[in-house]
């Protein structure tokens, strides 16, 4: 490689240093604040914040509202991944494994929602579940998520399965298996780690999704990041910052999980 | 291993396939095949990928499904039997062992599945083990070993529900030569030990002659050549077979009679070959190490034996190669041949030297049918 740190001049090296640094920050600072304004004492969100506090903690812990929507939040997150995951899975063994016409176009229309502006998907399905009278339910919200999710679930799938060499499948077989056991057996446990960094982008996916959110929410049932939504437009509360920590949060701990499998398992995840 | 060894007659047809065809689309990749497979005999399909020798194979383990054809194991019937009820042990390229189980769960695998008993999996797992010289590695996983070791657990796990057959896919293909000898010995000793019908597939001649009793050659999904690597080798049925194994020379000959004949207008003596008729073209074959080369003054002092041809060529190439050197010359007409001997034999000829080719009449294959691409090295793939 030409362009090795070491490699280059002492002064290039350091601009690279410093451009990644800036980036870096750029990237990450914003995070940083939010968490920091969480814990601060003004009211108005002062930055730097006069004195530390964990009222703001109190107030999310102790309102309805914001405990209703961080456990719908959490439950439909948990059904879209058991969802994403039951279909993707599926989906994938056919889009691997099948020998049909049309297998890449139907791999293309798998992978389309993560084209598509999400604006228009979420467009879509409200005017889908307003007709069918679903808009503010669990399910509304769940069968929105898994259509964006899904991509992710099905790609990480599909990589853990092409890297799995399927003669160990057929030598399970062989071994007096039936096809349907020696997937069970043998296959899935093989490809596990990429089922379930498929699941933990399904979960993230749906965490942090806004867009389609707010237009499946009701009064009476709503997300966190819709809550956030909702709550930001009327007064600045610092509970909100108390919010995006808790979101952030649960994000980067399935991000450690997720990397921490990958690290046990570097070949198929 | 008492149910190996049970009924175990030799010479007994245990697996027949007939007429067995596999097409994919227009394409034959099996075509026609009709072979018997003794009770207890080490064969091994030997050609060049294309050939058609894995296709069969996996007719044979179920993975494929003939186009035509039977498959009988003891006058029964396999082609409608799933591959995991046909009670046959295999053993595959990569080795294609469970990755997230041990050794030791990698070979009570087969007998899990048909439910035995704790105890019985337990003995049975532990009698594999120690053939396979593997009892101190049964709690590792098959990523924390060796190549040659995964490759016995993978035979161990094929060998532990005692098929009646096994099946083996270029299983050392993977592993360095050094290894690969060792672990050839090791199955031939196996396989003498255990008497078990194996069925070997290769693309390597000198492991099919190292390992096997008989030698299937595949060419264009076809057996062109049955046998053992012995008669193979000494007497290839046709040109193809000669040329495929080990090296060959081949002299173009017009037939005088069925016991001579002429090249380049030289007359040579031949094999007495019935059908052969005055006026006919044919192909001789001799192997290099069969033919002496001779320099000028050696030929003045060694007159040329009763029942020996000679032809004059010219020296091209001498090589050294250890322990034997070759010689490459060219006839007057343009035919090359190679004379192959010990090095201790000597070879005092240098290029551009004149020599005489000599070989032995009854060392002289003659062959009356052949296609041009049968004398090429490369044939045999589709």
């Amino acid at each position: 490689m030409l362009l090795t740190p070491n490699a280059m001049g002492r002064p290039l090296r350091f601009g690279l240093y410093a451009t990644t640094g800036v980036i870096a920050a750029f990237l990450l600072l914003p995070i940083l604040f939010i968490v920091l304004l969480s814990f601060g004492s003004s009211q108005w969100l002062v930055f730097p914040p006069p004195g530390w506090t964990l009222k703001w903690y109190g107030q999310f812990f102790s309102n309805p509202e914001w405990m209703d929507a961080a456990l719908a939040s959490l439950k439909v997150a948990v059904l879209t991944t058991v969802c994403a995951v039951a279909l993707g899975l599926p989906t994938a063994f056919a889009l691997v494994r099948g020998r049909f016409p049309g297998r890449e176009m139907l791999y293309g229309l798998f992978t389309l929602p993560m084209i598509v502006p999400l604006v228009i998907i979420a467009v879509a399905v409200y005017a889908l579940f307003l007709k069918l009278g679903y808009t503010g339910t669990l399910f509304a919200f769940v069968v929105s998520h898994v259509i964006v999710a899904l991509p992710f679930t099905i790609i990480s799938i599909i990589n853990s399965l092409k890297l799995f060499d399927q003669s160990i499948e057929d030598a399970a077989v062989i071994c007096g298996a039936s096809r349907l056991q020696a997937i069970f057996k043998v296959t899935f446990p093989a490809i596990r780690p990429g089922m379930i960094a498929g699941g933990l982008f399904a979960f993230l996916v749906s965490w942090d999704e806004v867009v389609l959110s707010v237009m499946m929410a009701s009064p009476n049932l709503q997300t966190l990041p819709v809550k956030m939504w909702t709550t930001l437009r009327q007064d600045l509360t610092p509970v909100i910052a108390v919010a995006s920590t808790l979101l952030i949060g649960l994000s980067l701990l399935v991000m450690l999980i997720a990397a921490a499998l990958r690290r046990r398992n570097p070949v198929s995840a | 291993m008492s149910a190996v060894m049970k009924d175990n007659a030799p010479n007994k047809t245990l697996v027949s396939l007939r007429n067995l065809n596999k097409h994919y689309g227009d394409f034959a990749a099996v075509d026609n095949i009709n072979l018997d497979i003794q009770n207890g005999e080490f064969l091994t399909f030997l050609g060049s990928s294309g050939s058609g020798k894995s296709t069969t194979l996996s007719m044979l383990a179920g993975f494929e499904t003939p186009s035509s054809g039977e498959i009988l194991v003891d006058e029964q019937s396999l082609v409608n039997v799933p591959p995991h009820k046909r009670d046959i042990g295999m053993v595959f390229q990569r080795y294609s062992l469970f990755p997230h189980l041990s050794v030791r769960d990698n070979i009570a695998f087969p007998l899990a599945i048909r439910k035995l008993s704790a105890s019985e999996i337990s003995k049975r797992v532990d009698a594999m083990l120690k053939l396979v010289q593997l009892e101190q590695f049964a709690h590792r996983r098959p990523a924390q070993l060796s190549g040659g070791q995964q490759q016995r657990v993978a035979i161990a796990r094929a060998l532990v529900y005692e098929p009646r057959i096994l099946l083996m896919d270029e299983p050392l293909g993977a592993l360095d030569k050094k290894l690969r000898e060792d672990l050839q010995d090791e199955l031939r000793q196996l396989h003498r030990r255990l008497g078990i019908t194996i069925v070997y597939v290769t693309h390597d001649q000198e492991e099919a002659m190292r390992l096997s009793q008989r030698i299937a050659i595949f060419s264009h999904g076809k057996i062109v050549g049955l046998g053992s690597g012995y008669d193979l080798y000494q007497n290839p049925p046709n040109a193809f077979v000669a040329s495929f194994l080990g090296n060959s020379n081949f002299f173009r000959i017009k037939a005088s009679s069925n016991g001579s004949g002429s090249f380049e207008g030289q007359p040579l003596a031949i094999r007495l070959t019935p059908g052969l008729v005055a006026g006919q073209d044919a192909l001789i074959m001799v192997r290099p190490e069969k033919a002496l080369a001779l320099s000028a003054e050696q030929a003045a002092r060694e007159p040329l034996p009763a029942g020996w041809n000679e032809v004059s060529a010219k020296v091209s190439e001498v090589l050294f190669l250890g322990e034997s050197q070759t010689c490459h010359v060219v006839s007057a007409g343009g035919t090359e041949m190679t004379v192959k001997a010990l090095s201790a034999a000597g070879m005092p000829m240098q290029p551009g030297d004149t020599v005489k080719v000599r070989w032995a009449v009854a060392d002289a294959c003659i062959y009356t049918e052949w296609a041009e691409s049968d004398l090429s090295k490369a044939a045999g793939a589709h």
